[in-house]
């Protein structure tokens, strides 16, 4: 199962499209999740919208919560998306063995042991997150909350069963401005780890899309085994811009 | 189907399930949890609660645990039906209809009948809690809110959306109450992080001020058992069960069970002193209890004079 989570305050404005993006992603079987993160009585409706659509592009879901409510998103969110992910796998065995649409349309009884199986999976299948992280300049005072809930995804994920790796980017950044850079290669414990996100870029630029697009080459050059990253970096950009 | 939130069921509505077609009335909105509703209703003249869900895979898990639960337990069943219903507004809704269980909240109970419950009520809890725990499951979300005191401090659990079989990642949890957050251990669903919740509520319920302030003031990376401890001997109805507290938090109990008697060993061995001064001399007070009597006489007396009670009572 192969998520992205990414953590913004605002419209992007660089390059590709997110939502293109986004639509990318689920074409190479990666949920988008989208969080929108706001101070206390901050308003970012112009980039409410943006959020939902990158979402439901990338067939994931969206929420706009405060630095406070961060950690807890996160965690729920991953732990949501893969339920839903199982359950849409599990629900296309149910359509060929028991011609039942969904889990919903089984009767009572017999439910309890297909969702006894979806637990099961959802707690056992090896998991990837990777998160990216909008780290420009309005998101600067936030940085330290997505540190935390970043830490807190982690704990989290160590009491699954499966295998459970986590990923970290942000952007923009400092070399080309339009893509992004990673803080954390795949693993599954930074307890070691001092500061997540280093390296800042002070550019104002915001380029979610093109961002969104080295992760996901970032996923799929780790399916065909790591080699050659940096000649691929170029090419992908050259492929869909 | 849609999530539970949208849905409002009025008092005085029907919902007669899909597959069984049982009836129910519902007579008020009882609760609201993390995933779904909790009505009381009435059917066949007795009153029950059922919940709604909105997700059905969420509420069926739910149900499984309540399942293992109810195969282990000799005592009358909590889980009565499940099913679903169609909503007027067309969409689909799970629900399961549950023993009704008359009740407050923890700390409601504690403000009304009084602090000298919560060494009997904190008892009951636990064993609660080791009936789950013996059937395979962390109860996982325990806070104040999820704890129902009845009649003589008897505890009933409710809203097992938390509920994990052991050994998994706890499903749902609250971050005050959560093992995670204050960098005490993992989050795999186990005895010892039921217990370490169990020990946060008993802080919540009489350090409230103060395991909030903590929990507001401290960096992530500096909460950590040491400071829950540390407000475990403060007020006078946690005193006696510090050493216990300390235990529960450091993860130190292997079992529920376990805890439970080390609970009792406290709550019977004369470490708990009632709040209340006992009275010391006796004397006065069985004068008093005499000269209680001697009115008493008098009016009885009285009354009969005045012919008001029949004399027959003499």
């Amino acid at each position: 199962m192969k998520q992205l989570l990414l953590i913004t305050d605002g419209c992007s404005n660089v390059g590709v499209s997110p939502v293109v993006a986004a639509a990318h992603a689920r074409a190479e079987g990666i949920t988008v999740n989208v969080i929108g993160v706001v101070e206390r009585g901050e308003s970012i409706s112009s980039a409410e919208m943006e959020i939902e659509e990158i979402a439901r592009a990338g067939g994931g879901m969206s929420r706009i919560v405060n630095t406070r409510q961060l950690s807890q998103t996160v965690q729920m969110m991953t732990r949501k998306t893969v339920v839903t992910t199982i359950q849409q796998a599990v629900n296309r065995e149910l359509r060929q063995v028991f011609g039942a649409e969904s889990v919903e349309a089984l009767p009572p009884e017999r439910r309890g042991e297909v969702v006894r199986v979806i637990d099961e999976l959802g707690e056992s299948s090896p998991l990837r997150v990777a998160l990216l992280i909008d780290t420009s300049a309005s998101m600067r005072p936030k940085l330290a909350a997505v540190e935390e809930a970043i830490r807190d995804l982690v704990l989290s994920l160590q009491s699954r069963s499966g295998r459970s790796e986590i990923a970290v980017f942000h952007f923009p950044d400092s070399e080309d401005g339009d893509g992004c850079v990673c803080d954390l290669d795949w693993t599954d414990n930074i307890a070691g780890v001092n500061r997540i996100l280093t390296k800042l870029s002070m550019r104002g630029t915001t380029p979610t899309g093109p961002a969104m697009m080295r992760v996901i080459d970032f996923f799929r050059q780790d399916d065909y085994g790591r080699t050659n990253r940096g000649e691929t970096d170029g090419m992908i950009g050259e492929d869909v811009v | 189907m849609k999530t539970s939130s949208e849905l409002r069921l009025a008092p005085g509505a029907i919902v007669t399930g899909k597959w069984k077609r049982g009836r129910y009335r519902v007579e008020r909105l009882l609760g609201e949890g993390a995933n779904g509703q909790v009505y009381l209703v009435e059917h066949g003249r007795r009153l029950y609660a059922m919940k709604v869900g909105g997700d059905a895979v969420d509420l069926q898990s739910e149900i499984n645990a309540l399942r293992a639960l109810a195969s282990r337990r000799r005592a009358e069943p909590f889980l009565l039906a499940v099913d679903d219903f169609v909503h007027e507004d067309g969409a689909e809704y799970p629900f399961y209809i549950m023993r009704y269980v008359r009740g407050s909240a923890l700390h409601e109970y504690l403000l009304r009948e009084g602090a000298d419950w919560f060494p009997l009520v904190g008892y009951n809890l636990l064993v609660k809690l080791a009936e789950l725990h013996e059937a395979g499951f962390a109860f996982g979300d325990l806070k104040r809110e999820n704890v129902l005191v009845g009649e003589f401090g008897r505890v009933e659990l409710v809203d097992y959306g938390g509920a994990t079989a052991f050994g998994k990642g706890v499903r749902q949890f609250t971050e005050l109450y959560d093992r995670g957050y204050w960098n005490a251990g993992s989050r795999t669903a186990e005895a010892a992080y039921d217990l370490f919740s169990f020990a946060v509520l008993c802080l919540h319920l009489f350090e409230g001020r103060r395991l909030l302030q903590l929990s507001q003031t401290l960096l992530p990376q500096n909460r950590s058992p040491a400071e829950l401890i540390r407000l475990t001997d403060g007020h006078p109805q946690l005193k006696p069960f510090s050493g216990w507290l300390r235990q529960a938090l450091r993860g130190e109990f292997a079992t529920a069970r376990e805890a439970a008697a080390a609970w009792q060993r406290i709550m019977y061995g004369g470490g708990v002193k009632a709040v209340r001064k006992r009275r010391s001399s006796s004397g006065w007070a069985a004068g008093l209890f005499a000269c209680t009597m001697i009115a008493l006489a008098a009016a009885i007396a009285w009354l009969m004079t005045e012919g008001v009670l029949p004399s027959g009572l003499s």
